[in-house]
């Protein structure tokens, strides 16, 4: 392994994280970290336990074993300022269907503590940032799946975190609509913001990763660069290494059993 | 800073008054539900008020009839002078005049003149005429006693040493208004409950299906603080609920507005310290029901799941909300804190004016104390992350795999066709029609219970056995949920009272057979505990098991790839027709009805188990009422209509029924998913 130099603070960093759901371990011993600026992708196939990595972190379920830090703080200890300190889309994009998306974008703000002039000027923010100035007022239950996803974007990120949180950030869109939120994962990256994604597609993490993480039944089973992953495996792309570490995997007798 | 649950309650809020279901619930019911109800009670008691008596029949008088009588016919209001030219007798079988007076000869001015009233003892509108008419010859000869008694310087009163009379205490008022002021009560706690239903749903249940939840828990805002937002609206929209429906409901009875509910004798006028009162008593109410339903809705995974744990909860509430309606149960300190009930009867009593203050206090104080539980068990579920994101480990049942493989086994997924479940019906009902009859005239009631047994019972397991059906899906053999056998029954609770109204109506076209009254009182009598069981084993239980195999099993198992609603038709007509064999017409339609509604909750549940449940328990109501002294009087009248208290609680016992099975049940659509899926 090419040695690397860790910086003092890591903006998100896992330990040991295990979590089970009854006697099923989705998460076993997690370990990695993501250093500020750089975007992490966790790359896995269905079922691999990147959604309950990603919860565990948002301060949505609470870890079995190990722990979470977000900015120095443990998730456990104080969830509250962990989730001060993130912006976590989910992959369901849940929004309210009777709240306008200028609406819901104002309550996510007042429940991080926005109010006044400070919170209607950083809604006007999000809405230019995002484009929804044409749909503001329109109910969220009748927005395009594309609109959803960027009213969802500026409801996670109005109260400005630096830490972001995405998990498949674009599930369901069209080109065009995912090329906009990789515009905008890029130009976050370039605000100095540290973000933590997971997906399945490839180009996805060739074109914004840093680092990638690969998660196979709940454990990482190969963490680098996307170059470097390519290169250890000696796949042509990444794909292929993916696709490789995926049957080689299955291959090994006695890990196939959960 | 603004508090948390300020802002979540206030989100909330908007939200859900942006809700067509909930606006309506609580808008459109109240305004809509009180008058339409009063309007109904009034009709109702018109209706009953009709006079059975008063249609009228031609009648013919013959011989040598006195113009006195024949006036008093011409002035009867309910008799129409008829001229008869030849037979008389053929006059009456062919419908010309219903009962005719042959009157005689007077030979002797003080004797005895004969009067002889021929009728048709066959036909009801004969029976009728003759009753008429003889009222009329005895009013007559009234005169001419009268006058026989005069021409002799004698009081009319000489013949008549004692006057006997029936008085009837029961004013008008018993039957509509008094009634509909006592289901007041329920209808208020029924619509506030109601109020805080579907907000609760959608607030929990709701935002957990839809995801956004998880979005929600991100926001650095204490769960208590979103429980807290969450159950101050579900709390509010059910006191607002409550006050639309007091309000409607005011406006409507007390206002005079509709001139009704002086005619029906109903007074609900109130002091407004009471009302104030009342509603004071409703807000611990709401909060109560918002707190238990968001504890449960929260439990739910989703708006369905959620509707299905909620809609027992709030059945069950009722019952307590209903003692009110019954007459003589005095309010006492046990019932004020006891949940839902107190409320009820405080309003009762509010009323009617005679409320008592300490009783008042206790309900406001107890319902408090239910309302803080209930709140409590709605926090906990909000601090837990399993209930959140669903721990769902899918409990494996052993038993329910073990009897699916067994069957799986025996036999194929084959039912039978439409037409061998038909033939096989048809066989069984010219079977029982020769056979058990025949057994039933030798044997008596053994021969009942034979006959069922033998001709039915083991005919329907011989027809599954030997045509190598799955006795699983031919006879709907599933294991009920708790849910199924609690609305099978509400439903049949319901339907009871509702067959009996439906009788009475019929009787009105129909008329009763007079030996029917009394030859059906004497077989279902039960004088001793010995002679109770057998009636039930072969009245209630037997055909419970017997009858349903054959209707609810193999015609309906045999018909289930019709349309939902011809499936059920279907198994009341068959189900009528065959009852004709042993009963009279007049039975044909509240049997096929009660049919039907069987019929309806199998194939809807797909479990025959509900289906004997409600048969037997059907029987069995009626065995038990015409058992006990107090009832037998009561019902010795087959004509007399059912209490009308009992029509509107019977109607919203079934249609709680109803609604419990839709949503409980889940059959019907696996089914359609089968058949799409299957050739
Ligand atoms: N609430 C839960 N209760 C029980 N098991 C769960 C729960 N949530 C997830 N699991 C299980 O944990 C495992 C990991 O699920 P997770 O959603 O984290 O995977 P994922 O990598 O996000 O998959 P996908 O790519 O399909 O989104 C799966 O086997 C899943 O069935
Ligand atoms: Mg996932």
């Amino acid at each position: 392994m090419p040695t690397r130099h860790f910086p003092l603070v890591f903006m998100i960093n896992f330990s040991a994280l295990s979590k089970r759901y009854g006697p099923l371990e989705a998460v076993r011993e997690l370990t990695f970290q993501v250093e500020p600026g750089e975007v992490y992708a966790l790359l896995g196939p269905n079922g691999a336990g990147k959604t309950t990595a990603l919860r565990c972190l948002a301060t949505l379920l609470k870890p079995s074993s190990g722990s979470a830090y977000v900015c120095g703080v443990d998730v456990s200890v104080d969830p509250l300022g962990a989730r001060r300190r993130i912006a976590f889309l989910s992959s369901s994009m849940g929004l309210y269907q009777r709240l306008s998306a200028k609406e819901l974008v104002t309550y996510f703000g007042r429940l991080h503590g926005l109010k006044g002039v400070v919170l209607s000027r950083r809604v006007d923010e999000m809405v230019e940032l995002f484009a929804i100035g044409d749909f503001s007022g329109r109910l969220c239950g009748k927005l395009s799946t594309g609109q959803r996803q960027r009213v969802s974007l500026a409801r996670a990120l109005v109260h400005d975190p630096p830490v972001l949180i995405l998990d498949e950030p674009t599930l369901g869109l069209d080109v065009l609509s995912g090329r906009t939120i990789h515009d905008f994962i890029v130009q976050e990256r370039g605000r100095g913001k540290t973000i933590l994604l997971s997906t399945h597609q490839m180009e996805e993490v060739d074109l914004l990763a840093d680092r990638v993480g690969i998660m196979r039944r709940g454990e990482l089973v190969a963490e680098g660069s996307p170059t470097e992953l390519v290169q250890r495996l000696g796949a042509p792309n990444l794909a292929r290494a993916f696709l490789a570490l995926m049957s080689d995997w299955a291959l090994v007798p006695g890990t196939g059993q959960a | 800073m603004t508090s948390a649950w300020w802002v979540v309650f206030r989100k909330e809020l908007r939200e859900t008054l942006r809700d067509r279901r909930t606006l309506f619930v609580m808008i459109a019911v109240p305004v809509l539900l009180y008058p339409v109800l009063l309007i109904g009670a009034e009709q109702l008691f018109l209706f009953g008020a009709r006079n059975l008596e008063g249609e009228t029949s031609p009648v013919a008088v013959v011989g040598d009839p006195p113009t006195t009588l024949l006036d008093l016919v011409d002035a009867s209001e309910t008799l129409v002078l008829t001229a008869v030219p030849g037979d008389l007798v053929e006059a009456i079988r062919s419908d010309v005049v219903t009962a005719v007076a042959v009157v005689g000869v007077a030979n002797d001015p003080d004797g005895t003149r004969e009067v002889t009233l021929l009728f048709d003892a066959a036909s009801d509108r004969s029976q009728r005429g003759r009753a008429q008419l003889s009222s009329v010859v005895g009013a007559w000869r009234d005169t001419v006693l009268v006058r026989r008694l005069r021409d002799r310087g004698l009081p009319a009163t000489f013949a008549l040493p004692v006057a006997l009379a029936d008085s009837s205490i029961a004013r008008p008022a018993d039957m509509g208004g008094y009634t509909l002021g006592r289901i007041l009560p329920l209808l208020l706690v029924m619509m506030t409950v109601l109020g805080a239903f579907y907000p609760a749903i959608d607030l929990a249940a709701g935002e957990k299906e839809r995801g956004t939840l998880e979005t929600l828990l991100t926001a650095p805002v204490p769960a208590g603080a979103i429980v807290a937002g969450k159950f101050a609206t579900v709390a509010l929209i059910g006191v607002i609920a409550a006050g639309l429906n007091l309000g409607s409901m005011l406006l409507t009875f007390q206002t005079g507005a509709l001139q009704v509910t002086q005619a029906i004798g109903l007074d609900v006028s109130m002091p407004l310290a009471a009302v104030a009162l009342i509603f004071l008593t409703l807000v611990p109410l709401a909060v109560l029901f918002g707190a238990v339903f968001l504890g449960l809705a929260v439990r739910s995974g989703s708006f369905k799941e959620a509707q299905n744990a909620l809609t027992p909860v709030y059945i069950l509430a009722l019952f307590p909300a209903m003692l009110p309606i019954f007459p003589g149960i005095d309010f006492s300190p046990l019932l004020a804190a006891t949940p839902v009930a107190g409320v009820a009867f405080f309003f009762r009593d509010l009323m009617s004016g005679d409320a008592s203050w300490g009783l008042g206090g206790l309900v406001l104080a107890s319902t408090t104390v239910y309302a803080g539980l209930a709140l409590v068990f709605a926090a906990r579920a909000f601090g837990s992350e399993r209930v959140l994101f669903g721990g769902d480990e899918t409990a494996d049942v052993p038993s329910e795999r073990w009897t699916s493989r067994w069957f799986k086994r025996a036999a194929s997924d084959r039912v039978p066709s439409r037409e061998a479940a038909l033939a096989f019906v048809a066989a069984i009902a010219v079977l029982f029609f020769f056979g058990g009859i025949r057994l039933q005239i030798a044997y008596g009631e053994t021969g009942l219970l034979a006959a069922e047994w033998l001709l039915l019972f083991v005919p329907a397991l011989l027809f599954v056995g030997v045509g190598r059906y799955d006795p699983r899906g031919t006879l709907s053999l599933r294991a009920p949920r708790t849910g199924h056998l609690l609305a099978g029954l509400l439903l049949i609770a319901g339907a009871l009272p509702m067959i009996w109204l439906i009788g009475w109506l019929q009787s009105f076209v129909l008329p009763i057979p007079y030996e029917l009254l009394e030859g059906l009182e004497e077989l279902v009598t039960a004088q001793s505990w010995g002679r109770f069981f057998w009636l039930i084993l072969i009245l209630a239980v037997t055909p419970a098991f017997c009858e349903e195999i054959v209707f609810r099993g193999v015609l309906l198992g045999g018909t289930r790839t019709l349309d939902p609603w011809r499936i059920i038709a279907l198994n009341g007509l068959v189900f009528g027709a065959f009852h004709l064999s042993f009963e009279t017409v007049i039975r044909f339609l509240p049997t096929a009805l009660l049919g039907a509604l069987i019929a309806w909750a199998v194939w809807r549940t797909g479990s025959i188990w509900v289906g004997m449940l409600m048969h037997f328990l059907n029987n069995a109501t009626i065995v038990v009422l015409t058992s006990l002294p107090a009832m037998r009087e009561f019902l010795s009248d087959p004509e007399a209509p059912p209490p009308l208290w009992l029509v509107p609680v019977g109607a919203l016992v079934l249609g709680l029924g109803m609604v419990l099975l839709d949503r409980s049940a889940t059959f019907e659509v696996e089914q359609t998913a089968h058949a799409v899926r299957g050739p």
